[in-house]
């Protein structure tokens, strides 16, 4: 332990950083999300905003306290019977044959025995209030986690149709979850495919989302915030991008959000994002989305420069939704999305900005492996 | 086995050359090197996929290895690392000390033998060959349905080289059982045994227990994967659920596999390098049969946030499990009080071992606090402890261990200077490495992603880390040019280089074909030792009480003078005649043929000796 952290002296640590800092730069994707709070690591835990992962965070400081007494104990008997016992030259006669001692023996079985009991029964009861679970929460999310995305429903706002208010992420950050503070929030978790794992660092709390089962934790958030999550098991290629984010509002700011997005659902058709341009006009391509593996089809797309591009897509995967997306393809340098996802077994038509002349890749902003050619030309 | 006469002619025909004998082998010797040697390999190959994940991890961003390799190349690491480096390592060091350490000529099953270590290089390179065909991106723990979804072949190459592995281990584990079981020295009850004997014992009873349930999962899998058994698949009324307790009813004994062969390693150096026996070897005897007991009670500890165990019970035994460990590290600091120390290599290895297993020890004990599970349940935090187990742990015991019976397999005794050297760049790279990824979990770092966000702060200690790793890289060569100017070096270590107290030490150093001419009188755990200090001193009250002798007698009945003498014509390995006890072997007619051999092979004088404190009923 010590010298680990002497090498994390600061003058050492100011080169290293350096070279750090020089090879990132010649990186080619960075994520943008943040996970946990800005703080830098440490011994001890970051900023932990629920109650449920106060309790537990609780927990953390007795235990780091026992551990580094032992570790200590242990440590310094090492090394000081490597100065004290080491063979010196004029021992020649052997040592006192030393097989054991009763005593010493049930020492060390019982205290530790004693130790350990304490902490079972201290981490049972936090572990009781932890798992306890609301008779009537406040606000219900149904959490769907599918590769590589999240979809977030209220099941208790539904729109005109009665279907929840639903937000599936599309790029890499991922899906904004709203919640209000100060009271009980309820998360069921769904898989589409496969385990996936619903983890907010702040909430000191992880529970995984496994097909065929549905797992439920309650949560009450303290304080207004935003606080990143990320999905916590390894579930295939995009695995390191199942970013969302849970911000945290006072009740009435939740009230209005909720409200103004049971409105969004209602309206019909789905506003189109960016491009402002009537379907029909422009180029029109259609391209199917086969399945993960199959990705695209046709692979190759063609269209006029500087001229709308409208994707009339086709997703006749039964398993996975999809959706276009074109790298570097909104005038400021970004990725453009499109959006709405078309869900499995339907079709999302989606209107990008003209493109400059060149060759763009076309993806899929849920499965990244997705990939095809856009070729813009004269 | 029925004499250790050795043949006087080479072991196979003429013209037939070495490469014909190491094919062939069925020495427990020979096996023991290629196996350790084939570990060694898959070793090399594991650290440069390591180096490769920490390489992309240096920096945020992914500058080197794209996703797909990059979820191949942690997969295959860890089954690399354990399956194809730290078991057959064991395995291997077990192969050769074992039979030599109960003083058996060798293995039960000699074929058996070869034919486990023979499906090792095989399973391996069907395991390799998966990068050919898409890899296997599933993580070492083969979580369905990832598993069964992911289209790559590799997959099922993997599937179908892990079952390999898997008989080969359940093969070498009944092999073991009966090798200690029934071939152990005249004297040598089970409360005699070398401790390195012992969790040899433990090991393979729980390989037994716990293998044939993950080769049978793996099948379950491979049938899922290819003709839709739905096993693992809700919608065809399976559980994926169900696929973590198989694996990890295996999991978690394969934990403590590939950990007590280095319990009973460092129990067997430190001991010896502080002249001192192990201190509580009852005790110690003890807590390796409950760790191996309570290893089949937490396996669901591995899925506290599946929601879908009952939490009490697995976190009770996982805490209970400390009560046990606890013993064996208090056992070894007692065994060192008082001593004298002799800071060659192995001890130092061993020292390392204690000192930083026990932070493996410790940060495993946060993961069984529930709660606190919950929070850092694969992240960095998980992935330092394993990495606190397995190379401050297993990997320091292994490099103790080739220190240590180095000059017994070669004769050659490792550069002491360029062992030193190695130690403290494994020491410090260890430290390094794994250290800063305790912080990196408790921040809220998820394991097995190829990239992380630039501002979580999370920089500098990925960059702390990666240094570690190349340190712990840039350790391996001064150990592989000490290996190598070792073995061109003269051979002159001696039979008991390092003044040890078990039989291994009793005879020539490299052992010759059937290892023993004559065995001294097994009296205690330390037969070597009663033999160059007499068992007053060891044991003054029990012993002569117990047999109703003295001292005296005791050693005028020791054949110790014959072992003295061989040594002079035991420089050739080809196997001629060693010493007086061929000739009082020859003489001995199998007079305990239900018992084994072994008591046959003994001068007269020695095999009489034996008999007497042998309890009736005990098993020999």
């Amino acid at each position: 332990m010590t010298k680990a952290v002497r090498l994390m002296e600061p003058k050492r640590l100011a080169s290293l950083l350096a070279i750090a800092l020089a090879l990132a730069g010649c990186a080619t994707e960075s994520g943008s999300s943040i996970v946990g709070d800005d703080r830098p690591p440490g011994f001890l835990p970051g900023e932990v905003v629920t109650e449920q992962g106060q309790l537990t965070a609780g927990l953390y400081l007795p235990i780091f306290l026992i551990a580094v007494a032992v570790f200590l104990l242990i440590e310094g008997l090492l090394i000081f019977m490597a100065f004290r016992f080491r063979r010196r030259p004029t021992d020649g006669a052997l040592p006192a044959q030393t097989h054991g001692h009763n005593l010493l023996e049930v020492g060390w079985t019982l205290i530790p025995a004693i130790i350990v009991a304490g902490l079972f029964v201290a981490s049972m009861s936090v572990l009781f209030r932890v798992e306890a679970r609301s008779e009537s929460p406040a606000v219900t999310v149904d959490v769907i986690g599918f590769q590589w995305q999240w979809t977030f429903e209220y099941p208790d706002y539904t729109d005109a149709s009665g279907e929840p208010v639903s937000l599936t992420g599309a790029g890499v950050e991922g899906p904004e979850m709203v919640l209000p503070v100060g009271e009980t929030v309820r998360f069921r978790l769904h898989a589409q495919d496969v385990i996936h794992s619903f983890y907010v660092p702040q909430f000191f709390r992880k529970l995984d989302v496994i097909p065929g089962r549905v797992n439920q934790f309650d949560q009450v958030i303290l304080q207004p915030g935003t606080y990143g999550g990320q999905c916590a098991e390894f579930c295939g290629l995009a695995h390191a991008d199942m970013y969302f984010t849970v911000r945290a509002v006072e009740r009435a700011e939740f009230d209005t959000w909720i409200a103004q997005a049971q409105e969004e659902a209602n309206a019909t058709p789905p506003p189109q994002p960016s491009g402002g341009v009537a379907p029909g006009e422009g180029a029109t391509l259609a391209v199917s989305s086969i399945s993960i593996t199959e990705g695209f089809d046709p692979e190759v797309l063609e269209a006029p420069a500087d001229t709308p591009i409208t994707f009339e897509l086709n997703n006749p995967d039964p398993a996975a939704p999809h959706n276009v997306a074109i790298r570097g393809g909104n005038p400021d340098g970004s990725d453009w999305i499109g959006e709405p996802i078309a869900d499995p077994s339907s079709s999302a038509t989606y209107q990008a900005p003209p493109q400059p002349a060149g060759t763009y890749e076309f993806y899929c902003s849920i499965h990244p492996n997705m990939v095809g050619t856009l070729n813009v030309g004269s | 086995m029925a004499t250790t006469t050795a043949p006087h002619a080479r072991a196979y025909p003429s013209g037939r050359t070495w490469v014909y004998e190491w094919l062939t082998t069925t020495d427990h010797k020979k096996i023991g090197v290629l196996y350790m040697t084939t570990a060694f390999s898959f070793f090399l190959l594991g650290g440069l996929m390591a180096l490769g994940i920490r390489t992309e991890l240096a920096v945020p961003g992914l500058q080197f290895i794209q996703p797909e390799l990059y979820n191949q190349l942690f997969s295959m690491h860890a089954i690399t690392m354990i399956f194809l480096f730290v078991m057959p390592m064991f395995v291997g060091l077990g192969n050769y000390i074992v039979p030599i350490q109960v003083g058996a000529a060798d293995m039960a099953f000699p074929r058996i033998n070869a034919l486990s270590y023979w499906m090792i290089p095989m399973g391996g390179l069907l395991i390799m060959g998966a990068f050919l065909f898409g890899g296997s991106p599933i993580g070492w723990t083969m979580y369905a349905p990832l598993s069964v979804v992911e289209p790559a072949r590799g997959v099922d190459m993997l599937l179908m080289g892990l079952v390999l592995l898997g008989t080969s281990s359940i093969l070498g584990a009944i092999n073991f059982m009966a090798t200690i079981f029934k071939m152990r020295a005249p004297g040598m009850t089970l409360m005699r045994m070398p401790m390195f004997v012992w969790v040899t014992l433990v090991t393979s009873v729980l390989l037994l227990f716990s293998l044939p349930v993950l080769t049978s999962g793996l099948i379950m899998l491979f049938i899922d994967r290819n003709y839709g058994g739905g096993f693992f698949d809700p919608a065809l009324g399976g559980n994926p659920v169900l696929w973590q307790h198989v694996f990890w009813f295996f999991g978690h004994p394969e934990v403590y596999i590939l950990i007590l062969p280095a319990f009973g390693i460092v129990s067997e150096i430190v001991p010896v390098f502080s002249r001192k026996p192990l201190f509580g070897y009852k005790a110690f005897v003890l807590a390796t049969a409950s760790i191996g007991a309570l290893g089949f009670t937490v396996w669901a500890h591995h899925m506290f946030t599946t929601g879908a165990v009952f939490l009490p019970f697995f976190s009770f035994f996982t805490f209970l499990i400390a009560v046990p460990t606890g013993i064996k590290f208090f056992n070894w600091l007692a065994t060192m009080w008082g001593g004298q120390l002799r800071f060659d290599t192995p001890l130092l290895y061993a020292v390392g071992f204690i000192s930083l297993f026990l932070i493996g020890g410790l940060d495993g004990a946060f993961l069984a606090v529930v709660p606190f599970d919950f929070m850092v349940q694969d992240t960095y935090w998980v992935v330092s402890h394993i990495h606190y187990v397995l190379v401050a742990g297993s990997v320091f015991a292994i490099f103790a261990a080739l220190y240590y019976w180095f000059p017994k397999i070669t004769g050659g005794k490792l550069n002491e200077r360029l062992g030193k050297v190695q130690f403290w760049l494994l020491f410090i790279g260890t430290n390094l490495a794994f250290f800063p990824q305790h912080l990196l979990g408790l921040d809220g770092m998820i394991r097995r992603i190829a990239d992380y966000a630039p501002n979580a702060g999370w920089t500098e200690l990925n960059f702390l880390s990666t240094i570690g790793a190349f340190m712990i890289a840039a350790s391996i060569l001064p150990f592989m040019w000490n290996v190598f100017i070792t073995l061109r070096g003269p051979r002159d270590a001696g039979d008991d280089p390092w003044d040890a107290n078990t039989l291994e030490w009793a005879t020539t150093s490299p052992p010759p074909a059937y290892n023993f001419d004559a065995l001294p009188p097994v009296r205690s755990e330390r037969p070597l030792f009663d033999l160059k200090h007499g068992t007053v001193a060891a044991h003054p009250a029990s012993v002569p009480a117990a047999a109703g002798q003295t001292h005296g007698e005791l050693r005028e009945d020791a054949p110790e003078e014959r072992l003295g003498q061989p040594v002079e014509g035991h420089e050739d390995s080809s196997g001629e005649t060693r010493g007086p006890g061929a000739e009082v072997s020859a003489q001995a007619p199998d007079a305990t043929p239900a018992a084994g051999s072994d008591a046959a092979d003994l001068p007269e004088a020695a095999r009489q000796d034996a008999q007497k404190p042998r309890k009736p009923g005990e098993p020999e």
